[in-house]
């Protein structure tokens, strides 16, 4: 499916519940290691939560489940991350079609200074996942109904996606990731940038997504990752010090970092 | 008693005014404690009349210059006319001597005039344009032909100015006008026989050795072939250049190298382009000399650097985020520069390569080095005519020793800033409604 050439060799048989899986991850930035053989599973239609202090990781994990990290300088990778039990690093992998499987959120509302409309289709228009433009108009309604935006903006589509407010704009974000139908939404703090109200409509938007989608969530928020995860991974340093279960995590850590870090002592 | 109560009052009040404004340096008290802050207040005030008296002298210098544009400039919107009994008669027509016409209607007006000196002084009063115009007349209108008509004739150069002077002040000779052409034209004028009119030539002729014919259409048509060749040569090498140094090329001492190239090239003196367009262009490749065409080549080679700059500076502008979020939905790196960076980068790209075209409009050194500088008439057929730009015309007629010019040359400046202010203008306005506020 995403790779080019459909290999036998490359694919290794996962348990059906594991979306995506990486082995001995490391990450390298100019001889710098930032990630140290990382190993995670990724399981099928639920959210696993990212969770540890700033500078442990978590971002240049996420960056790597879909290759965003190729746009930094000096970047290395070795180990293998799998999805549906392909290595997405080996050398005929298509990055275009990785990325319409696995979508991603960033941490600031990024909407293209292009109409709303345009936002949500230009995924769609670029992998033509629609032949004409009627089945196009269909898809961004349903896509920004998915969202819960529709109501909100569907008399003003032709306006500039920058002039909704900062959750709208997320929300048209997470739109924009889910229109190409991608198979695991990445999500990078999609919250820190917004207020309360807005955080709990995107909490609810991740549970109802959560239906459909595989989500990958970041978070500095130890109440958020509660609330919406059902995995977690907690990074410390460029290790996984502790993941699993998140009422495990949060309730019987068995690594004393966790517990600290969860407890608040440091992070 | 009393003296205590006072005091207390006293000590009150002062504390009142405290509390109420405490960053006040007034209400502290009359004497002022904080001499820092008195010093620190009046080197403000010094650097603000600094910077406002700065203003003031370079604002005088630019209406100063206006002024002195304008003043010397705005008599050549107007040229002067000398009406005549003009008759058409048919054997003079029929030899084509219209020349011979016009001499005949000035001796109407002036019978007195016999001595062969005398005659040249008073034939040069018409210009010598005007048996072409007659000429032009009569083809058209065959019916003049035997007929007696009073005509407005053109005013020589040198009659125009003395009769443009002498409304303003009474002044005496001026230029070539001998003591006895100077009594025709007072008769003139007081017989009514003499007026101003818009001088529409100004602006539908070329250059001319007569300075009452020389307009400006040929040199501004000239400058447009010339800006729009530099346009097209000039814009996709520079906004290529500048998405491939900026989007694409990894950081490396090459590319480095060639920044800094770049940088200076912006800085090279304008000269040294149009050597290099005699040498490379005219010598080498053998494009036609003085052409719109080389003339469009090397001002490409002079504006690139400041399109490539203001290009890198537009891109840059684009957050980091919108290329990641393209990216990060499947965009190719092309698709991300085509489809957002490059389109949000529009405005600042238009705005820097206006500004371009301003300094090329503007630029006369080059020119002069591959043959731009050149007299022409005619109006350039095609890239490959010879042509001259506005800027260069300015810069013949200031050289041309005749006084006619002199007016000729502050007019056409008052023209090349006219098409100055626009440009600019345009710039401001594509930068006001299409800039993306991140």
């Amino acid at each position: 499916m995403i790779a080019k050439q459909k290999t036998v060799k490359t694919e290794v048989k996962t348990p059906n519940n594991i979306c995506m899986k990486t082995e001995s991850l490391s990450v390298f930035y100019n001889d710098e290691q930032a990630l140290f053989d990382v190993n995670l599973d990724i399981h099928n239609n639920k959210v696993t939560a990212l969770i540890g202090p700033s500078g442990c990781g978590k971002s240049t994990f996420m960056r790597c489940l879909n290759r965003m990290n190729d746009y930094v300088d000096g970047c290395r990778i070795t180990g293998k991350v799998r999805l549906d039990g392909f290595n997405i690093y080996k050398d005929n992998v298509d990055t275009i079609l990785l990325r319409q499987k696995v979508g991603m959120v960033f941490q600031k509302p990024n909407p293209f200074p292009k109409s709303i409309f345009e936002n949500v289709a230009y995924g769609p228009k670029i992998h033509k996942l629609t032949s004409n433009r009627d089945e196009l108009e269909t898809l961004v309604e349903k896509t920004l109904k998915r969202v819960g935006l529709w109501d909100e903006v569907s008399d003003r589509l032709s306006s500039p996606g920058t002039s909704l407010s900062g959750g709208q704009q997320q929300r048209l974000c997470i739109a924009r990731a889910i229109a190409t139908e991608p198979e695991v939404i990445l999500m990078d703090e999609p919250c820190s940038a917004l207020d309360p109200i807005a955080t709990a409509r995107i909490e609810e938007l991740i549970a109802e997504l959560e239906k459909r989608y595989t989500i990958v969530i970041i978070t500095h928020s130890m109440q958020q990752a509660e609330r919406v995860s059902d995995y977690t991974a907690f990074f410390h340093m460029g290790h996984i010090i502790e993941s699993g279960d998140t009422k495990t995590i949060f309730n019987n850590p068995k690594n004393q970092r966790t517990k600290d870090y969860i407890g608040g002592k440091f992070g | 008693m009393i003296k205590l109560f006072e005091r207390r009052r006293r000590i009150t009040v002062q504390r009142i005014k405290k509390k109420k404004s405490p960053f006040i340096y007034k209400s502290y008290s009359k004497k002022p404690k904080h001499t820092w802050l008195k010093k620190r207040k009046a080197a403000e005030r010094r650097f603000k009349r600094a910077g406002f008296i700065a203003i003031l002298i370079s604002s005088l210098f630019l209406v100063s210059l206006v002024w002195n544009i304008f003043s010397s400039g705005h008599s050549a919107f107007t040229e002067t006319q000398i009406e005549l009994p003009v008759s058409f008669d048919a054997d003079l027509i029929e030899q084509g001597a219209y020349r011979k016409i016009i001499q005949n209607s000035l001796l109407d007006v002036f019978p007195k005039v016999n001595t062969r000196k005398e005659k040249r002084s008073l034939f040069v009063l018409i210009s010598r344009s005007a048996p072409y115009v007659l000429k032009n007349l009569v083809e058209q209108n065959p019916e003049l032909i035997g007929t007696k008509q009073d005509m407005w004739l053109l005013a020589s150069s040198a009659v125009s100015i003395f009769y443009k002077q002498r409304l303003l002040e009474e002044s005496n000779r001026i230029g070539n006008i001998n003591g006895l052409q100077a009594g025709w034209i007072t008769q003139l004028a007081q017989s009514k026989r003499m007026r101003l009119d818009f001088n529409f030539a100004f602006f539908t002729n070329g250059d001319s050795r007569e300075a009452e014919q020389a307009g400006v259409l040929v040199s501004a048509i000239g400058s447009f072939l010339t800006i729009l060749i530099c346009v097209l040569m000039a814009f996709p090498l520079g906004v290529a250049t500048a998405i491939y140094l900026e989007e694409f090329a990894p950081r490396s001492w090459f590319t480095d190298f060639i920044e800094i190239n770049i940088n200076n090239l912006a800085a090279v003196p304008s000269i040294i382009f149009g050597l290099l367009g005699l040498s490379i262009y005219l010598n080498f490749f053998g494009v036609p000399r003085s052409s719109s065409l080389v003339g469009g080549m090397v001002l490409a080679l002079l504006i690139l650097p400041v399109i490539v700059i203001s290009t890198r500076n537009a891109l840059q502008a684009v957050p980091q985020s919108i290329r990641h979020a393209a990216a990060a939905l499947g965009a190719t790196p092309t698709q991300v520069v085509f489809h957002h960076t490059l389109i949000y980068a529009l405005p600042g790209i238009m705005t820097g390569v206006i500004l371009g075209i301003a300094r090329a409009f503007g630029e006369t050194a080059p020119l002069l080095m591959i043959g731009m500088v050149a007299f022409i008439a005619d109006v350039p057929k095609g890239i490959t005519d010879p042509a001259t730009t506005l800027p260069v015309q300015v810069y013949l007629w200031a050289n041309n020793p005749e006084l006619g010019f002199v007016e000729k040359t502050a007019a056409a400046i008052m023209v090349l800033l006219g098409f100055m202010v626009l440009i600019n203008l345009l710039a401001v306005y594509v930068r006001r409604r299409y800039e993306i506020k991140w």
